[in-house]
């Protein structure tokens, strides 16, 4: 082992925006391998993320990357991949054209920036697709091409902001194993959710992020131990979403089921996440499932317990 | 089971980085602006002055008389320059308007700077998109058209009264390039959408101009040109090149403090809204 020292690290970094605390006195270390970054809307996980990854200077005190200050230092960025929270880019590009673009600003000659491309598009399975405009792209597809551009020049460190939101089940499965294999081979990823079952697939390492200060970090299974009591709710987007309500309707994991007014959207609230989510891809498929999401409701919760005790 | 290194290597560069870093976001921007006809009509139209004055040296080359009612001197090149400020604003409107604009809309600004890029990189990139299409309507015609006169009429401009003629050519079409460019960028930073940066300099501009020929014209007072950036720029081609201008008639020095002024508040404009994460306070 060459350095022990974590690639990132917060040393007692603040930052507001006027009178808004944004992050509130962090200090962490962040080691290599996959950690979850799990707060509800509005907690300072977007700020966390972008003092992360330099494109915010912290208000007081320091965020280092790699050893070396994160905000100023742009040669850095060489090896960081950023996987935003938009997807609304260049639509005129093709998806081939929009990661050979990034890629020549890491130096890379034509002939590696289509290589490298072509390689990031096959992981995140879009090679298909390459060459239609990105402005014809589905939501999903999107997501995984903004995955793609972050993971393109092989980054050692990954920060990705709510990466599978989004996505149907299948994609969403293989970005989560993706990320798995990723954080095996020994980068670094920060991914940020508000959903702590998304979180939970790629890892177990957590850090629990509430009104700009880290509530807890450890291990996830201390948490889904307090998830327990609440009911976890699932909406999903379907050509079809009376015959997904008819398939799983019966799912002893399933508690109640609702349509949505626009009648492609299903809402489902299950005990037994993990189970729910286990067997859903199959019957996901039949239906034609296109998009799902959580809403944080569940996390918020959570939250409001841990601060409660 | 494979163990792997849970370290970090210090900074070591996979690819030699970029000499020139902004060259792609140029490339890119030039690249998809020339891809549209509309625009390369609007490029061809831009430089149908130059064939007219190139036409002009001829007859006046052929027939030297005619150089009493149409002089080939300095004055040919400081008035196809001043002409062509019109084509420079009108190529920023269509070709600058959303390069910063859009990147804000759609957050694109944040994958820019998350490479290695400065935030100066990112502005430099954007800012010779359009240096590059009004130097091509400025720049590049007219020194063409200098080539032109000294094939034509080499007894006339090969005399040293008449070597300032290439530099003040540089420097006029520099100054007009750099000021339409700057401006129309800081009006795409200052929106977030392509048409609502394109109207707004367009009204900036001609609606300032409008402004000037009004207060001038009606109330008599010359310093009104000042407030109009094409009189300005107009007004240091008469003093480069020695044109007769009777509405222009003002040193050269304030309508230059002027355009400084703007562009350093052009710059101020850039500084403070390019940025990867827009702060709303």
């Amino acid at each position: 082992m060459s350095d022990v020292a974590p690639p990132i690290t917060f040393a007692r970094a603040s930052r507001w925006y006027g009178p808004i605390i944004a992050l509130n006195d962090v200090t962490i270390a962040i080691p290599p391998g996959v950690t979850g970054l799990l707060g509800p809307n509005g907690a300072g996980k977007s700020t966390f993320l972008k003092l992360a990854a330099g494109q915010l200077r912290p208000s007081q005190g320091e965020v280092r990357l790699l050893g070396s200050p994160a905000w100023g230092t742009p040669a850095l960025f060489h090896r960081v991949g950023l996987c935003p929270e938009a997807d609304a880019f260049w639509e005129r590009l093709s998806g081939l054209q929009f990661l050979t673009t990034l890629l020549r600003f890491t130096g890379y000659d034509e002939e590696e920036c289509r290589s490298l491309a072509e390689k990031a598009l096959h992981q995140v399975d879009l090679l298909d697709a390459k060459d239609r405009k990105l402005g014809g792209y589905s939501k999903g597809m999107r997501q995984r091409v903004k995955l793609a551009q972050a993971i393109a020049h092989e980054p050692d460190v990954l920060l990705l902001d709510e990466p599978v939101a989004g996505m149907d089940p299948v994609n969403r499965r293989r970005v989560i194993d993706l990320v798995r294999r990723l954080g095996r081979e020994g980068k670094t990823i920060l991914v940020s959710s508000h959903i702590l079952h998304e979180v939970e697939a790629m890892t177990r390492q957590v850090m629990l992020i509430h009104n700009g200060r880290i509530l807890a970090e450890g291990d996830i299974r201390e948490i889904r131990d307090l998830l327990d009591e609440h009911p976890h709710t699932v909406s999903l987007r379907a050509r079809d979403p009376r015959k997904l309500a008819e398939a799983i309707v019966g799912w002893p994991t399933v508690l109640s089921l609702s349509f949505g007014s626009e009648g492609e959207w299903l809402t489902v609230q299950t005990a037994r996440p993990d189970d729910f989510y286990g067997a859903l891809p199959e019957v996901a498929l039949q239906a034609g499932v296109t998009e799902m999401y959580s809403p944080d409701d569940d996390l918020e919760s959570v939250f409001h317990y841990l601060v409660a005790r | 089971m494979p163990i792997y290194d849970q370290g970090y290597r210090p900074y070591e560069a996979r690819a030699p980085l970029h000499q020139i870093r902004f060259w792609p976001i140029t490339r890119e921007a030039l690249r998809m602006i020339l891809s549209k006809r509309a625009f390369l009509g609007l490029l061809a139209v831009s430089l149908l002055p130059f064939i007219v004055r190139a036409i002009q040296v001829y007859i006046v080359a052929r027939f030297p008389d005619a150089g009493r009612v149409l002089p080939v001197d300095g004055r040919l090149f400081g008035d196809f320059l001043n002409q062509q400020i019109g084509f420079t604003i009108l190529l920023s409107i269509f070709g600058a308007s959303g390069l910063i604009a859009n990147d804000l809309r759609t957050g694109a600004i944040l994958v820019y700077l998350s490479r290695p890029l400065t935030r100066r990189d990112y502005v430099l990139g954007k800012l010779c998109v359009p240096m590059a299409l009004n130097l091509a309507v400025t720049l590049v015609p007219a020194l063409a058209l200098y080539g032109v006169a000294l094939a034509l009429a080499p007894d006339q401009f090969f005399q040293w009264e008449l070597a300032w003629i290439g530099p003040a050519i540089v420097v006029h079409a520099f100054v007009i390039s750099l000021f339409v460019s700057l401006l129309s960028l800081a009006v795409s930073a200052l929106s977030r959408s392509a048409r609502v940066a394109g109207l707004g300099f367009f009204g900036l501009v001609f609606g300032l101009e409008m402004i000037r020929l009004v207060v001038q014209h009606g109330f008599n007072r010359s310093e009104a040109m000042l407030i109009s950036f094409q009189a300005d720029l107009k007004s240091l081609g008469v003093a480069l090149f020695g044109l007769a201008d009777t509405e222009l008639a003002m040193h050269w020095a304030a309508p230059a403090a002027v355009l400084l002024l703007v562009s350093l508040a052009c710059l101020a404009i850039l500084r403070s809204r390019v940025r990867a994460v827009e702060i709303v306070t």
